[in-house]
């Protein structure tokens, strides 16, 4: 354990702050005193000098002190110290409630909740929390502050919260200590305050040292060149020599890293994180039932702070806001554990104390919400950290969110954070939401024209279109207001930009991240910069692209004017459910070629203003590599020349006619001549079919135009990479097909269309694999 | 902080109909660690009764108890005292501190609790203490005339035992005090 001490004492990396002296860093590397600063318990304007910091220390002991001599009963010493109590009321089954037996059993009572909860604090071996002493403070820090807010009683969680502070304030004494050891004459007892005493032997008996230099006479020499002076060492020692002088103000009682006043220093500590000193959010909150007062609301303030989490996910996020609502995962499931104990239990100490330097140094004052219906939470800049680190961390499980088929799976990821986890980034986002949390505390709209370093957060506008469901497949352009697909376009267009900027630079691929550009232009989509993971199987959990691919497909889909049983199927339902039923199935994997090829000209027809292109729907491993061998210059091209300004539909139908017309493939026509057949029975397996040869079209189409920037052995290469994912989706479908007919009819049918999918839809998208598969030929060949 | 309860003779329901309400509500499950009972509960309710007190319970057979399977005498060690447990209408004369004593030696005990005469006595005595905690339903007795309800508590802390006297009085409880110290430590077998 005193390893893991060590270790903390030297700083883990931090995102870079100001370099002046703030308040918030005074004692950056001193983690009690400075927590004390953030947390009020010391003063904490910049210009308190050591002297101050020293004194309010001394009377928060004192005050400890005071409060435990009162609180703490010995029920055999009698009260008032007279000889003769009245025993009727002090025998121990005295009912008197003032009787100080009755005292006594209420904190027995008290004080075995505590114990069990004690028993468990961080149980591993040679644990410092499991040492008599350690637990003896905690057990009467606790009991203590219990006492003194009998409104709020012990509640599991309590001592999580404590703790770290005593933690903290153990490994500055270590520090102290060691200090100590290589600075030895600076603690001498200066009790004359006399320099000229400081190496005069006769004033400054030092036993260790007599005894040193009688072993080795040398040492004495060396001792003596050592007596530098105070100003000579750097500040951070010097602050520490400083502040555990012996003789500065308030003697002893103020020494501010003191090992006797220990438990004094992290109640006061406990206490202020609490009660929130001055401030809006106050631990203690978190753990009373009631609601707190001069809310309006009735509901108990972790349940508040919770909606309030989910209102900015979903500000931020909102597929995987609305996924965890159907879901039914409520967010007081999981946050209830989170806010009380501020993310205790999902983190390691050490990486635990690194959050809470964040959340401590942020401000804890009230600021005034611009409108009374707004969460209180966001009323204080500590407050909307805490809540915006809560909803990084759920940004952070994406993709096993999104994948998760039932509310138990869901909870399980966020109740096992994993381990390991990248803090630095976690942090970066929570401070990027915070502004936003800050800002948006009420109000929904949103201007587009936030900086770019936020992610682009879905306008709201989609939000409504996404649960239009009811809306007229004949018209549906004019339902979908036009504000909705200029914000798209305007979004899309930023991301272009950017990308166009720094598209040479991601030639070179990146070997963190397995997809370059192609993700940032899905992350401007309004995602997190989470890493999907990679995915394994065909049979695949949706990545993060899949809910913006869903809701576009779902807008385009509308657009081509399909058959009412698409949307029913549209899947808000695949959503949430996992590729297991077989309808599903064969849905998605139908899509899977289209992913490859459409994620090409997925990127391209985002710059469509989306909707057009046919969005597939779930996340292909092999795509990643197509696509980063596709030229970036092919597509910049490709995504200029498309983004003149048509109309919608005229570009969609520019695609089709791509996909009729193109010359060199018969094959294209009998995908337009399948394509017409079951289109009427069986629209989304067209569409799918239909689109890919479009899809392919559209990427082999401009590409040669490209050539003439004298890129051809790229050209061939794509090709040949193209050819070949296409060719191993290909035999995705047509394994998934086999497996749906395996499976038959199992499974409930929701619509008739999927029905018809199964039956006809499977001949026809079986022929048009066969065409897919001559294309693919053709296109490995060249 | 060991809080002992010693009562005994109740003779419920022979002589009386059920402890004293006030009684009653005093003693409330808990708070009492173990209860040490004399004897002459008499039936099978009582015990219940005072199991649902203390889980712990300790009781030693007096004459008019209806289950026979309690043992005459009993030694228990709480702290770092070792306290006696027996009827007393087996040691004659009753009450009679001498005899009482050598019962005490016999047992080899600190504390030597019995009853049987329906009267609180308490004696401190060659290093120990004799209790006799009287009856707590003041139940008819023939060697006793005017018996008042009573029971002792014994707050065990450590090689000091304080002992409080709870006493139905005209209808009101008083308490009474004593201290006892031990001298030597008890060695654990």
């Amino acid at each position: 354990m005193s390893d893991d001490m060590h270790a903390v004492a030297s700083r883990p990396e931090l995102p870079e702050k100001s370099a002046t002296l703030d308040v918030t860093r005074r004692f950056r590397d001193l983690r009690s005193v400075q927590w004390r600063i953030n947390l009020g318990v010391l003063p904490s304007s910049p210009s308190a000098s050591t002297d101050e910091l020293r004194r309010v220390t001394a009377d928060s002991r004192r005050r400890y002190a005071r409060m435990r001599r009162r609180l703490l009963i010995d029920p055999h010493t009698s009260k008032d110290g007279s000889n003769m109590p009245d025993l009727a009321m002090d025998n121990p089954l005295s009912q008197n409630p003032e009787s100080s037996w009755g005292r006594f059993f209420r904190n027995a009572e008290l004080e075995k909740m505590v114990d069990q909860d004690l028993l468990r604090l961080y149980p591993e071996d040679g644990s410092y929390f499991q040492t008599p002493g350690c637990q003896g403070m905690l057990r009467r820090i606790l009991l203590l502050w219990c006492l003194r807010h009998p409104q709020y009683g012990y509640r599991q969680g309590m001592h999580e919260l404590l703790a770290p502070l005593i933690y903290v304030l153990q490994v500055d004494i270590n520090r102290l200590c060691k200090v100590r050891e290589l600075y030895e004459e600076h603690f001498t007892d200066k009790f004359d305050e006399l320099s000229v005493h400081e190496s005069d032997l006769t004033y400054n008996f030092d036993y260790k040292r007599f005894s040193n230099a009688m072993d080795i006479p040398s040492n004495s020499n060396e001792n003596a060149r050592k007596a530098t002076s105070l100003s000579d060492l750097d500040t951070e020692v010097q602050q520490i020599v400083l502040l555990s002088d012996p003789y500065g103000a308030e003697s002893e009682l103020g020494i501010v890293l003191s090992e006797k006043f220990m438990e004094h220093d992290a109640f006061s500590m406990f206490e202020a994180l609490m009660s929130g000193v001055n401030g809006s959010v106050a631990m203690a909150d978190f753990f009373s039932h009631l609601p707190a007062d001069g809310t309006n609301n009735s509901s108990p303030p972790v349940i508040e702070v919770s909606t309030a989490l989910y209102h900015l996910l979903s500000l931020v996020d909102s597929p995987l806001h609305s996924h965890l609502n159907e879901l039914g995962v409520e967010p007081q499931y999981f946050c209830l554990r989170w806010l009380r104990v501020l993310f205790g239990r999902e983190f390691k100490l050490l990486d635990l104390l690194v959050i809470w330097d964040e959340i401590f140094s942020e401000d804890n004052s009230k600021i005034e919400l611009r409108d009374a219906e707004s969460f209180a939470i966001f009323g204080s800049a500590r407050g909307a950290f805490i809540a915006t680190m809560a909803v990084s961390m759920i940004l952070y499980l994406r993709p096993s969110l999104l994948g998760a088929e039932i509310a138990t799976s869901a909870l399980q990821r966020l109740l096992n954070f994993p381990q390991n986890v990248d803090l630095k980034r976690l942090i970066q986002k929570a401070k990027s939401l915070q502004v936003l949390a800050l800002n948006a505390a009420s109000t929904l709209s949103m201007a587009p024209s936030l900086s770019g370093e936020l992610d682009h957060r879905k306008p709201n506008v989609r939000g409504h279109s996404m649960s239009s469901d009811s809306l007229s497949p004949k018209s549906p352009l004019s339902l979908v207001p036009d504000s909705y697909w200029e914000e798209k376009w305007r979004v899309l267009h930023k991301e272009e930009e950017e990308l166009s900027r720094s598209g040479s630079e991601k030639r070179v691929p990146i070997p963190t991240k397995k997809r370059g550009w192609t993700e940032k232009i899905r992350a401007g989509l309004a995602r997190t910069e989470s890493d999907p993971s990679p995915v394994q199987s065909t049979n695949v959990r949706k990545g993060p692209r899949a809910t913006v691919r869903r809701s576009l497909l779902e807008d385009l889909s509308r657009q081509l004017g399909s058959d009412e049983g698409i949307e029913d199927v549209i899947p808000q339902d695949t959503c949430s459910n996992e590729n297991t039923s077989s309808e599903d199935n064969s849905w998605v994997s139908s899509d899977t070629p289209d992913a490859e090829k459409s994620s090409a000209l997925n990127d391209d027809s985002e710059n469509y203003t989306s909707g057009e292109s046919p969005l597939p729907v779930s996340d292909v491993p092999v795509e990643s590599s197509a696509i980063m061998a596709l030229d970036d210059n092919c597509i910049d091209k490709v995504e200029k020349d498309v983004k003149d300004q048509k109309p919608l539909l005229g570009k969609l139908q520019w695609l089709w006619k791509f996909g009729r017309g193109y010359p060199s493939e018969e094959t294209a026509d009998k995908g337009g001549e399948t394509t017409e057949a079951p289109k009427s029975t069986d629209p989304e397996g067209s569409q799918n079919i239909e689109t890919e040869p479009s899809v392919f079209d559209e990427i082999h189409e401009p590409c040669p135009t490209s050539k003439g920037d004298g890129q051809d052995l790229n050209m061939m290469g794509t090709f040949k990479n193209l050819g070949q994912s296409m060719l191993e989706h290909i035999q995705v479908i047509e394994t998934a097909f086999q497996f749906q007919q395996e499976r038959g009819h199992a499974g409930p049918l929701e619509s008739f269309s999927k029905n018809v999918l199964v039956g006809k839809g499977q001949v026809t998208a079986v022929a048009a694999l066969k065409e897919l598969r001559k294309i693919s030929n053709l296109l490995s060949e060249m | 902080m060991v809080l002992v309860l010693a009562l005994g003779d109740l003779h419920i329901p022979h002589r009386a109909p059920d402890l004293p309400a006030k009684f009653k509500s005093m003693l409330v499950p808990g708070k009492i660690q173990h209860i040490i009972c004399t004897g002459n509960l008499c039936i099978k309710e009582v015990h219940d009764y005072l199991k649902t007190l203390c889980p712990d319970l300790h009781i030693a057979r007096g004459e008019y108890d209806e289950d026979s399977r309690y043992p005459e005498t009993k030694t228990i060690t709480i702290g770092q005292f070792k306290v006696g447990l027996c009827h007393g209408h087996q040691v004659i004369p009753w009450g009679d501190l001498d005899s009482l004593a050598m019962l005490q030696r016999q047992l080899d005990v600190d504390i030597l609790v019995t009853g049987h005469t329906h009267q609180f006595t308490a004696y401190k005595h060659e290093g120990g203490v004799v209790i006799n905690p009287g009856s707590a339903t003041g139940a008819h007795s023939s060697i006793t005339y005017d018996v008042n309800p009573s029971f002792i508590l014994m707050d065990i802390d450590g090689l000091r035992v304080v002992v409080y006297v709870y006493e139905l009085i005209d209808g009101e409880v008083k308490v009474d005090k004593i201290d006892f110290k031990k001298t030597t430590a008890t060695t654990a077998n």
